[in-house]
């Protein structure tokens, strides 16, 4: 039978939302969709799928890519192989599509980010969105992950509620076990409730050029936050951080200096009112989501800046 | 503790303007700079550090053409005990095709280990595929996104794997496995040139790639393309002064600023 497999991602009882961009690929790819999830009292739209398959494993069990890949046996076993096997872009998400492929010789394509039907050719990131490789696979069905925010527009409503049906959970693997959760230390910043955020990226060049932003931040009455790479260094502290693995932020203004433009860090921010970026690269994948834009050194501009800001 | 780390040599593109060539057959990277793998820098110390406390050896291992003897000679300045170039001649962009080659390279030499270390990602291909591959053709119990090892134990190791939005979960992983180190579990030391060359005189070992199974490609690139552009922003141009005063002017604007 012909189908897409959509392994969805629930996470402390939350469907993710970029479930929704899977759904989404699933459906631009013409094929009936049958969406895996594990058991539990969250909420689905059942119209967007053809089929719902909930399988009775804890949720730690089946976010575990070992079992995940015991579980998809049965699905094999039970429906035969997918055309197409589609995870969500994330932590759990790409470990587990990484190793699927690895477990049944499947072709992998992460990140994928596009799909051009009369071609079937899948779109996927090189060099931080720089350029874009269009891919093919053969042999088996492709286990593809899909980039959040990428292909949500294109999961629409059915007529009916998708088919439910239950699975039963296979057994857990003993040589990788869910321990507990690490919450975030708790921080007096809320980069979150900012209204007008100067970020910095790897750009400033060192440790050093830290304290002249943050002299910028406090003229201008902006809060600092920065990319992940500051916050890998150590620059600026880790509730700083925006983007997928730190903090989603809107601000009223969001001013990035020598920041690229990867996905990660677009996630975190690109619904900001108003996005500034100041970049010396005109290529820059940031200039794609910002409102304004400045071709240039940002030491000299935020020099300029504070000074006429002070005058 | 015997660790294997994997390292690349990858194109620096932060600051490039990319070309793409012919009708998309090529990104020319023939003026671009190199370097080692952000991600593969933190995954080194990481192996390094474990080494230091608890014994045993690193060794780094890479695939690529002659070149990438600089990231082996780095990997040895930070700590490494040996360093082995699998010279591969061409870029394999399939992430199955490298990861098979990894697999019988491991297999047909007896490299011995305990654990294997990758990079969550390489910084060009940004696949995050590797490791996971490997775990599950080796047989090896796997985590990505390791942003801490809490403990290293004759039998398992016990991680913490980076979620999204800042929560992280703990897991125990039976050893040997194959784990992938994310950015900022450490703070990498320092490399100097000398370091470097001081780490030529150690003896790196070139096998050829040839000599292993790799499988055939499962995936290939039909064509390279440019973004597709969305728009993109309104440019301020001018002076210097002339730039940062409108810039001020649209923060007045959006109330944020007097
Ligand atoms: C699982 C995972 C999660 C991640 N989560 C996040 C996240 O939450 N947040 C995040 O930000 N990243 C995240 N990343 C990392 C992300 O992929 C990028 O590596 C990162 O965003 C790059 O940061 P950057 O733009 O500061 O640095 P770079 O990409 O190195 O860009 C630096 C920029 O500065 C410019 N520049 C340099 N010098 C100057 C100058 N003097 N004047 C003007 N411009 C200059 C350059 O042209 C370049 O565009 C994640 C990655 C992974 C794999
Ligand atoms: N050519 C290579 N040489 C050495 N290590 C590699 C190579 N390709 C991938 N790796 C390792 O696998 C990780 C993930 O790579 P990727 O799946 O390409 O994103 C990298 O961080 C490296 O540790």
């Amino acid at each position: 039978m012909s189908y897409a497999l959509i392994v969805s991602e629930v996470r402390r009882g939350v469907f993710e939302e970029r479930n929704l961009d899977s759904i989404g690929l699933g459906a631009l790819l013409g094929k009936e969709t049958v969406l895996l999830a594990p058991d539990g009292a969250y909420e689905i739209n059942e119209k967007l799928v053809d089929t719902v398959v909930k399988v009775k494993s804890a949720e730690d069990v089946y976010l575990n890519p070992m079992n995940m890949g015991k579980i998809l046996e049965q699905v094999f076993g039970a429906r035969g192989k997918p055309d197409y096997i589609l995870f969500t872009q994330s932590s759990s998400g790409t470990e587990a599509a990484a190793y699927t492929a690895g477990l049944y010789g499947f072709p992998v394509i992460t990140d994928v980010s596009a799909y051009d039907k009369e071609a079937g050719v899948f779109l996927k990131s090189y060099y931080s969105d720089k350029v874009f490789g269009q891919f093919k696979a053969s042999g088996g069905p492709a286990v593809l992950t899909v980039r959040s925010g990428s292909f949500r527009e294109f999961a629409g409503e059915k007529a009916a509620a998708a088919k439910a049906e239950t699975m039963e959970g296979a057994p857990a693997v003993d040589s990788r076990t869910f321990v507990e959760y690490v919450e975030e230390e708790k921080s007096d910043i809320d980069i979150t409730k900012a209204e007008f955020l100067l970020s910095i990226g790897r750009g400033i060049g060192n440790q050093d050029e830290v304290a002249s932003y943050e002299e910028l931040a406090g003229v201008l009455r902006a809060v600092l936050s920065g990319s992940r790479p500051v916050i890998d260094k150590l620059w600026l502290p880790k509730a700083r951080q925006v983007g997928t693995s730190g903090k989603t932020v809107k601000p009223k203004v969001y001013l990035a200096m020598g920041i690229s433009g990867a996905f990660q860090h677009i996630a975190g921010m690109k619904d900001s009112d108003c996005i500034i970026a100041v970049n010396k690269d005109a290529e820059a994948p940031i200039f794609q989501y910002a409102h304004y834009g400045i071709i240039g050194d940002i030491h000299k501009v935020r020099d300029k800046l504070k000074e006429i800001a002070k005058a | 503790m015997n660790i294997l780390v994997f390292t690349k040599r990858v194109a620096a593109t932060q600051e490039e303007e990319l070309r793409i060539t012919g009708e998309g057959q090529a990104v020319d990277l023939s003026k671009v700079p190199f370097k080692v793998n952000d991600w593969d820098n933190y995954s080194v110390e990481e192996a390094v550090r474990i080494v230091e406390k608890q014994g045993g050896a690193v060794t780094a291992i890479s695939i690529g053409d002659a070149e990438s003897d600089e990231v082996l000679r780095r990997a040895i300045a930070m700590g490494a005990k040996d360093g082995f170039l699998i010279d591969s001649g061409q870029v394999l962009h399939d992430p199955f095709a490298r990861s098979e080659l990894i697999r019988s390279f491991i297999d047909k030499e007896k490299v011995p280990f305990d654990i294997i270390f990758t990079g969550v990602q390489s910084e060009d291909d940004q696949f995050g595929a590797v490791g996971g591959i490997l775990g599950a053709i080796m047989g090896l119990p796997y985590s990505s996104m390791v942003v801490g090892i809490d403990s290293v134990e004759k039998d398992h190791v016990v991680v913490r794997r980076e979620l999204e939005g800042g929560l992280q979960e703990r897991v125990k992983i039976a050893t040997p496995c194959v784990l992938s180190i994310q950015s900022g579990i450490n703070e990498p030391r320092y490399v100097s040139i000398m370091g470097i060359r001081k780490a030529s005189k150690v003896e790196r070992k070139v096998f050829k790639a040839a000599d292993y199974a790799a499988g055939t490609a499962k995936i290939e690139v039909v064509k390279w393309v440019y973004p597709a552009k969305k728009g993109g922003a309104t440019m301020l141009a001018g002076e210097l002064a002339d730039v940062c005063g409108q810039l001020l002017g649209i923060l007045k604007e959006k109330g944020v600023c007097q």
